[in-house]
C-alpha cells in the first residue's frame, strides 16, 4: 500500500473495563508528543487517523482514574483495546490486551450487555431480547412472550441457557422461556442458522445467555437492583455477591438471587384481569482456573407463577366470535394481585459441570454436563372444585453431555471438534383427569460437529464447519379406542457452514455465513389430537412428518461514516426452509361444545428474507439521532401464499442526549423513542379468525445516571412505555382476539454495585 | 502429525464415553389411560308431558368425545299445545359406571346457567330451578308447545356466565359472557 512514510495510519479500538469487558465510556485517549487526542464513544470505541507508522506514547485515561501510558508500535492500520482495571477511585493496572476471540465468525449476531439489561429490568427476557432489530416477540397476553428471531420461534429458536440447550415445553406458544435473565450479565443473538455450532433447532436463530467470569483473587464484590413498574402495581429485584478466595489464587464464587412480582395489568380501558406473574430465581456457581486446569459447577432454580387473561378463556367458536365482535374483553374486574385459573406454575432446575483441561499450550479439552428438570402445570377453570387439579401435568427432564476439543492446526488454522449427546424424558404425571395434549415420549440424540477458522489474511477470516446428527424417538400413546401404541422415529440429520469476516477496512466490517440448520418434528407435531382450549381449535398431528431442513444466509455490513458521526449495521438474510411444520385449516368437527375447526399438522416449504437496519448519527457531542428498522417477509412456497404470524414491519427511532458528566452524576442518558409497527397486510385468506390489527404507533422516555456512593456505583433509571396511553393490538400477539394490549407503563431502577474482583 | 493423531484418539474416546451414556432401550412409561373425568358426552332433553302429553327425549351423543367418531342424535317430534316438565341430563358415558355430570351443574348451580334459542318451532322454555342466589340455573324449565312447526333449538351451557347482566336471568344469552361447556342444536318438530 505504500503508506510507510505516508503517516496515513489509523488507530483504534476499545477502552474497555477489565472486569465486566464493558467499554469506558468517554475514555480520553491521546498521544502527546504530537498533540493528538480523541475521545472514545458511549461505547468506548476510540479512532485516531493520520497517525505515522512507529512508537508512540499513548495516554489512556477515564473519569476518576489518574492517567496511565502505554507505549504501542503503530504499523499500519492498528486495532489495540486497552482494559483498564476501572474503580471509581483506583486504576491499579493497564493492560494491552487482544480481542476476545469472535465465537461467531461469519454469523450475524447483537449483544445485549449488562446496561441494556439493566435498562430493561421489570421485562420479561423475550421483551428485553425484542429490543434488538430483527427479533420480535410471540404473546399470549401480557404475561407470556416468546422470542421471535427472523420470523421463526418456539422450537426454531434454540436457547442456550449458560451454555447448555434450553430443554422447557418450548413447542407451546403459551409456554414462556423457563429462565432468569439476571442469572447471566450478557446475552448474545446470533441471527442465523447454526445447527453446526449448536445443534438441532438452531433455523431462526440462537440466544445464548452467557455465564458470568467469576474472580479469581480474594476481595468480594456484589450488586443489588430493584425495580419498581408502576402497570401491574409490583416490581422485582435481584442481588448478587461473588469472590475469591484469598490465598488460592484462581477459585471464584457468585451467589444470585431474583425476583419479580406483579398484579394485574391495565390495557388503557379496562384492567386486564387475572394477568398477574410471580417469579423467583437463585443460581450459585463456583469454579476454580489455573492455566492447565479448569472445572465449574453451576446450578439455577427458577420458578414462576402467571395467570392468564380471564378474558382469554373461551369454550367453542361462538364465544370466540363473541369476543371479537364485542370489542372489549367479556371479563374485566377490579385491580387484584391474586392469580386465579387458568394459570401456570413452572419450575425449573439446571444443574452444569465443566471441566477443562490444556493438554499443550494451545489446544484444551472441555467436557460439559448439563441436567435440566423442566415441572409445568396449567390450571384451568374447572367444574366441582378441579380448578385446584392441574389440567397439564408435565415433567421434563434432560440429560446433555458434550465433549469439545478447541485445537489449532499449525500456526493460523484454529478451531474446535467434539461430541455432543442428548437424553431426554417426558412424562405426563397422572392424575389431571384429562387426556394428555402431548404423549410420554423419550429421546436421544447423538452428534460429532467440527468447525475450523482459517485467518485468509489480517482482514477476512473464514470460517467453516459441519454436523452430523442421530435422534431416534420412542413414543407411548393411548388412543382414542384406549389402546397403546408405542411409535419409534428415527431421524438423520446434518449441517454445513460457511462463513467469512472481512474487515475491508477500520470503518468498515463485512460478515458473510451460508449455514444449514435442521430439527427434527416435536412429538406435538407428531401426535397431537384433541382439543385445544385457547385456540378453539383442534389440533390433529402428522406422524409421518420429516425433519425441517432450513439453508440462511446473512449478511452483515457494520461501518462507521463520516469519521465517525454515522454507524450503520444492516443484516440482510434469505431463508429456505424445506418440510416446514404448520397448522393447516381442515375443515369442521362437529362436538357437543359445537362446531370447531380441525388443523392438521403439515409440511410445505417456506421462504423467508428480510433486513434489520440500525443507523446511528451523532449531531453534537451530546446529542444523536438512531434508527432501528426490520422487515420479515415469510412465504409458502407450495401453495404460493404468505406463511401464518410472521412480524409485520416495525422502525423506532429515538433521539438520544448523553452527558459525560453533570455534578456528582455522570454517564447521563436521556432518550425518546418513537416505534411504530405496521399493520400485517401479507396474510393469506383463510389462516385466521380476523383481520391484523391495524397499524400503532408509541412513544417512549427512559432516562439514566450514575453517581459513586460510599465505596461504590449508584446507578439509577427510569423508563416509560406507551406515553400516550394508546389502546393497540399486536398481530404477533395471541390475545388480540380478546383484549387491548397494556397502557403506559413507567419503570423505575436502582442498581447499586460494590466492592472489586 | 502424531499430536493430531493424539487428539483424534481423545476426541474418539470422548465419543464413546457420551455414547456409552445412552441409557438401555427399555420401553417408555406409558401415561395410563385416562379415565376423562368432566367429559360430557351425552345431553338428554327429556320431556315429561303434562295433562295427558306423551313423554318425549331429545338426545345428543359424542361417544368418544371432542374427537374421533361424528355425534349421534335421537329426535323425538312434541305434541303441538302442551306442556311439558323438561329436566337435562348430561351424562359423562367414557366412565364406568357412566357418570351424570349434571349433578356436578346442579352443585356448582351459581356457576352454570342453560340457555335455549329457538328458531322457527312454536316453543317457549320458562325456568323452573333457581340456585342458591335465586337465579335460574335451566336443569329444569317448563316448555310450552304452541302449534305445528317446525325449527331448532339451541342449547347452551355456560360456565361462570354473569347471572347479574342485563336479561340473562329471562334467559338472554347476549351479555351472559361466561365460557361454553355445551352447544348443541337440535332440529325440532312440533306437529
Amino acid at each position: 500500500m505504500g503508506q510507510e512514510e505516508d503517516c496515513t495510519a489509523v488507530l483504534s479500538g476499545r477502552v474497555l473495563d477489565d472486569h465486566d469487558k464493558e467499554g469506558l465510556s468517554y475514555a480520553g485517549v491521546s498521544i502527546p508528543a504530537i498533540g493528538r487526542s480523541v475521545q472514545a464513544d458511549a461505547e468506548g470505541v476510540f479512532r485516531m487517523e493520520e497517525l505515522c507508522n512507529g512508537r508512540h506514547v499513548i495516554i489512556v485515561s477515564h473519569l476518576g482514574c489518574a492517567p496511565v501510558e502505554r507505549t504501542v508500535e503503530i504499523d499500519g492500520n492498528t486495532r489495540v483495546d486497552f482494559r483498564l482495571e476501572h474503580h471509581a477511585e483506583q486504576l491499579r493496572e493497564l493492560e494491552v490486551s487482544r480481542r476476545r476471540p469472535d465465537e461467531n465468525v461469519g454469523q450475524a449476531h447483537e449483544e445485549l450487555d449488562k446496561s441494556a439489561m439493566e435498562r430493561n429490568a421489570g421485562k420479561t427476557f423475550a421483551e428485553m431480547l425484542a429490543t434488538i432489530p430483527g427479533v420480535n416477540m410471540l404473546r399470549s397476553g401480557p404475561t407470556i412472550s416468546k422470542p421471535v428471531i427472523h420470523g421463526l420461534s418456539g422450537n426454531r429458536v434454540l436457547i442456550l441457557n449458560q451454555g447448555i440447550r434450553q430443554e422447557d415445553q418450548q413447542w407451546g406458544t403459551e409456554h414462556a422461556p423457563n429462565l432468569d435473565p439476571f442469572s447471566s450479565d450478557r446475552i448474545t443473538v446470533v441471527k442465523g442458522a447454526a445447527s453446526v455450532q449448536y445443534g438441532s433447532d438452531a433455523l431462526g436463530g440462537v440466544v445464548i445467555t452467557e455465564p458470568v467470569e467469576l474472580p479469581r483473587e480474594g476481595g468480594i464484590s456484589g450488586e443489588l437492583r430493584g425495580v419498581g413498574v408502576l402497570n401491574g402495581r409490583g416490581g422485582g429485584g435481584t442481588g448478587s455477591l461473588q469472590g475469591g478466595v484469598k490465598g488460592l489464587h484462581g477459585l471464584g464464587w457468585r451467589l444470585q438471587g431474583s425476583g419479580r412480582f406483579l398484579g394485574d395489568s391495565n390495557a388503557p380501558d379496562y384492567v386486564l384481569s387475572n394477568t398477574g406473574v410471580r417469579e423467583a430465581g437463585a443460581s450459585t456457581s463456583v469454579g476454580y482456573r489455573d492455566h492447565r486446569w479448569n472445572a465449574s459447577a453451576y446450578y439455577s432454580w427458577f420458578t414462576r407463577e402467571l395467570g392468564i387473561l380471564r378474558a382469554s378463556h373461551i369454550g367453542n367458536l361462538t364465544d370466540l366470535n363473541n369476543a371479537i365482535e364485542s370489542g372489549t374483553p367479556w371479563y374485566a374486574a377490579d385491580f387484584t394481585y391474586n392469580i386465579a385459573a387458568p394459570r401456570q406454575d413452572v419450575e425449573h432446575h439446571l444443574l452444569k459441570a465443566e471441566a477443562g483441561y490444556a493438554i499443550s499450550d494451545r489446544d484444551r479439552v472441555v467436557l460439559t454436563y448439563g441436567y435440566q428438570a423442566d415441572d409445568r402445570q396449567e390450571f384451568d377453570i374447572r367444574r366441582s372444585g378441579r380448578s385446584g387439579t392441574p389440567a397439564i401435568d408435565l415433567f421434563l427432564t434432560t440429560h446433555t453431555a458434550d465433549a469439545v476439543l478447541k485445537h489449532w492446526i499449525g500456526e493460523h488454522i484454529h478451531g474446535k471438534v467434539g461430541v455432543s449427546g442428548v437424553y431426554q424424558e417426558n412424562i405426563n404425571v397422572p392424575g389431571t383427569g384429562i387426556r394428555p395434549l402431548i404423549p410420554n415420549y423419550r429421546k436421544q440424540s447423538g452428534g460429532i460437529f467440527l468447525l475450523e477458522h482459517l485467518p485468509l489474511s489480517p482482514k477476512v477470516e473464514m470460517e467453516a464447519g459441519a454436523r452430523v446428527e442421530a435422534t431416534q424417538l420412542d413414543v407411548a400413546k393411548y388412543t382414542f379406542g384406549n389402546e397403546l401404541i408405542t411409535p419409534r422415529h428415527d431421524f438423520a440429520n446434518s449441517a454445513i457452514t460457511l462463513g467469512a469476516n472481512w474487515s475491508v477496512k477500520d470503518s468498515l466490517r463485512l460478515r458473510f455465513n451460508i449455514g444449514t440448520a435442521y430439527r427434527p418434528p416435536h412429538v406435538s407435531e407428531l401426535y397431537s389430537e384433541g382439543l385445544h382450549h385457547g385456540a378453539a381449535a383442534i389440533e390433529t398431528g402428522d406422524a409421518t412428518l420429516k425433519s425441517e431442513r432450513a439453508v440462511k444466509v446473512t449478511a452483515d455490513l457494520e461501518a462507521v461514516w463520516l469519521k465517525g458521526k454515522l454507524s450503520t449495521d444492516i443484516t440482510l438474510y434469505a431463508d429456505r426452509i424445506d418440510d416446514f411444520i404448520y397448522l393447516r385449516p381442515d375443515g369442521v368437527e362437529l362436538t357437543i361444545r359445537g362446531a370447531f375447526p380441525v388443523f392438521q399438522y403439515v409440511a410445505t416449504d417456506a421462504f423467508l428474507y428480510g433486513i434489520d437496519a440500525t443507523l446511528q448519527y451523532r449531531l453534537s457531542p451530546k446529542w444523536s439521532i438512531r434508527s432501528r428498522t426490520s422487515l420479515v417477509r415469510g412465504r409458502d412456497l407450495t401453495r404460493i401464499e404468505w406463511l401464518f404470524q410472521m412480524p409485520s414491519d416495525r422502525t423506532e427511532n429515538a433521539l438520544l442526549f448523553a452527558l459525560p458528566h453533570i455534578g456528582k452524576w455522570s454517564s447521563v442518558d436521556i432518550s425518546a423513542a418513537s416505534q411504530v409497527v405496521f399493520a400485517q397486510l401479507r396474510v393469506s385468506a383463510g389462516l385466521d379468525f380476523v383481520e391484523p390489527p391495524e397499524t400503532y404507533h408509541l412513544l417512549g422516555l427512559s432516562a439514566s445516571a450514575t453517581r459513586t456512593l460510599g465505596k461504590g456505583e449508584l446507578r439509577i433509571g427510569l423508563q416509560t412505555n406507551n406515553i400516550l396511553n394508546i389502546a393497540y393490538r399486536d398481530y404477533m400477539d395471541r390475545f388480540r382476539y380478546y383484549a387491548d394490549a397494556r397502557g403506559t407503563d413507567l419503570t423505575l431502577w436502582v442498581c447499586y454495585s460494590f466492592g472489586r474482583r | 502429525m502424531e499430536h493430531d493423531l493424539k487428539y483424534l484418539t481423545m476426541a474418539l474416546i470422548a465419543a464413546a464415553t457420551i455414547t456409552s451414556c445412552k441409557k438401555d432401550e427399555g420401553p417408555v412409561i406409558p401415561a395410563s389411560p385416562v379415565n376423562e373425568e368432566e367429559l360430557i358426552t351425552t345431553i338428554i332433553l327429556s320431556f315429561d308431558g303434562q295433562a295427558g302429553a306423551f313423554d318425549k327425549e331429545l338426545r345428543f351423543t359424542d361417544a368418544d368425545g371432542d374427537c374421533g367418531g361424528a355425534p349421534v342424535y335421537h329426535l323425538d317430534t312434541l305434541q303441538a299445545t302442551s306442556t311439558y316438565n323438561a329436566s337435562i341430563i348430561l351424562l359423562n358415558g367414557t366412565a364406568s359406571p357412566v357418570d351424570t355430570i349434571s349433578n356436578e351443574v346442579l352443585a356448582e348451580g351459581v356457576d352454570h346457567q342453560f340457555f335455549f334459542q329457538l328458531t322457527g318451532a312454536n316453543i317457549t322454555f320458562a325456568y323452573a330451578d333457581v340456585d342458591a342466589n335465586g337465579d335460574p340455573i335451566g336443569l329444569g324449565s317448563t316448555t310450552t308447545t304452541g302449534a305445528a312447526s317446525t325449527g331448532t333449538l339451541k342449547v347452551t351451557l355456560r360456565h361462570q356466565p354473569d347471572k347479574n347482566a342485563s336479561g340473562v336471568s329471562s334467559g338472554d344469552i347476549t351479555n351472559a359472557g361466561g365460557e361454553t361447556d355445551i352447544e348443541v342444536t337440535f332440529p325440532i318438530v312440533v306437529e
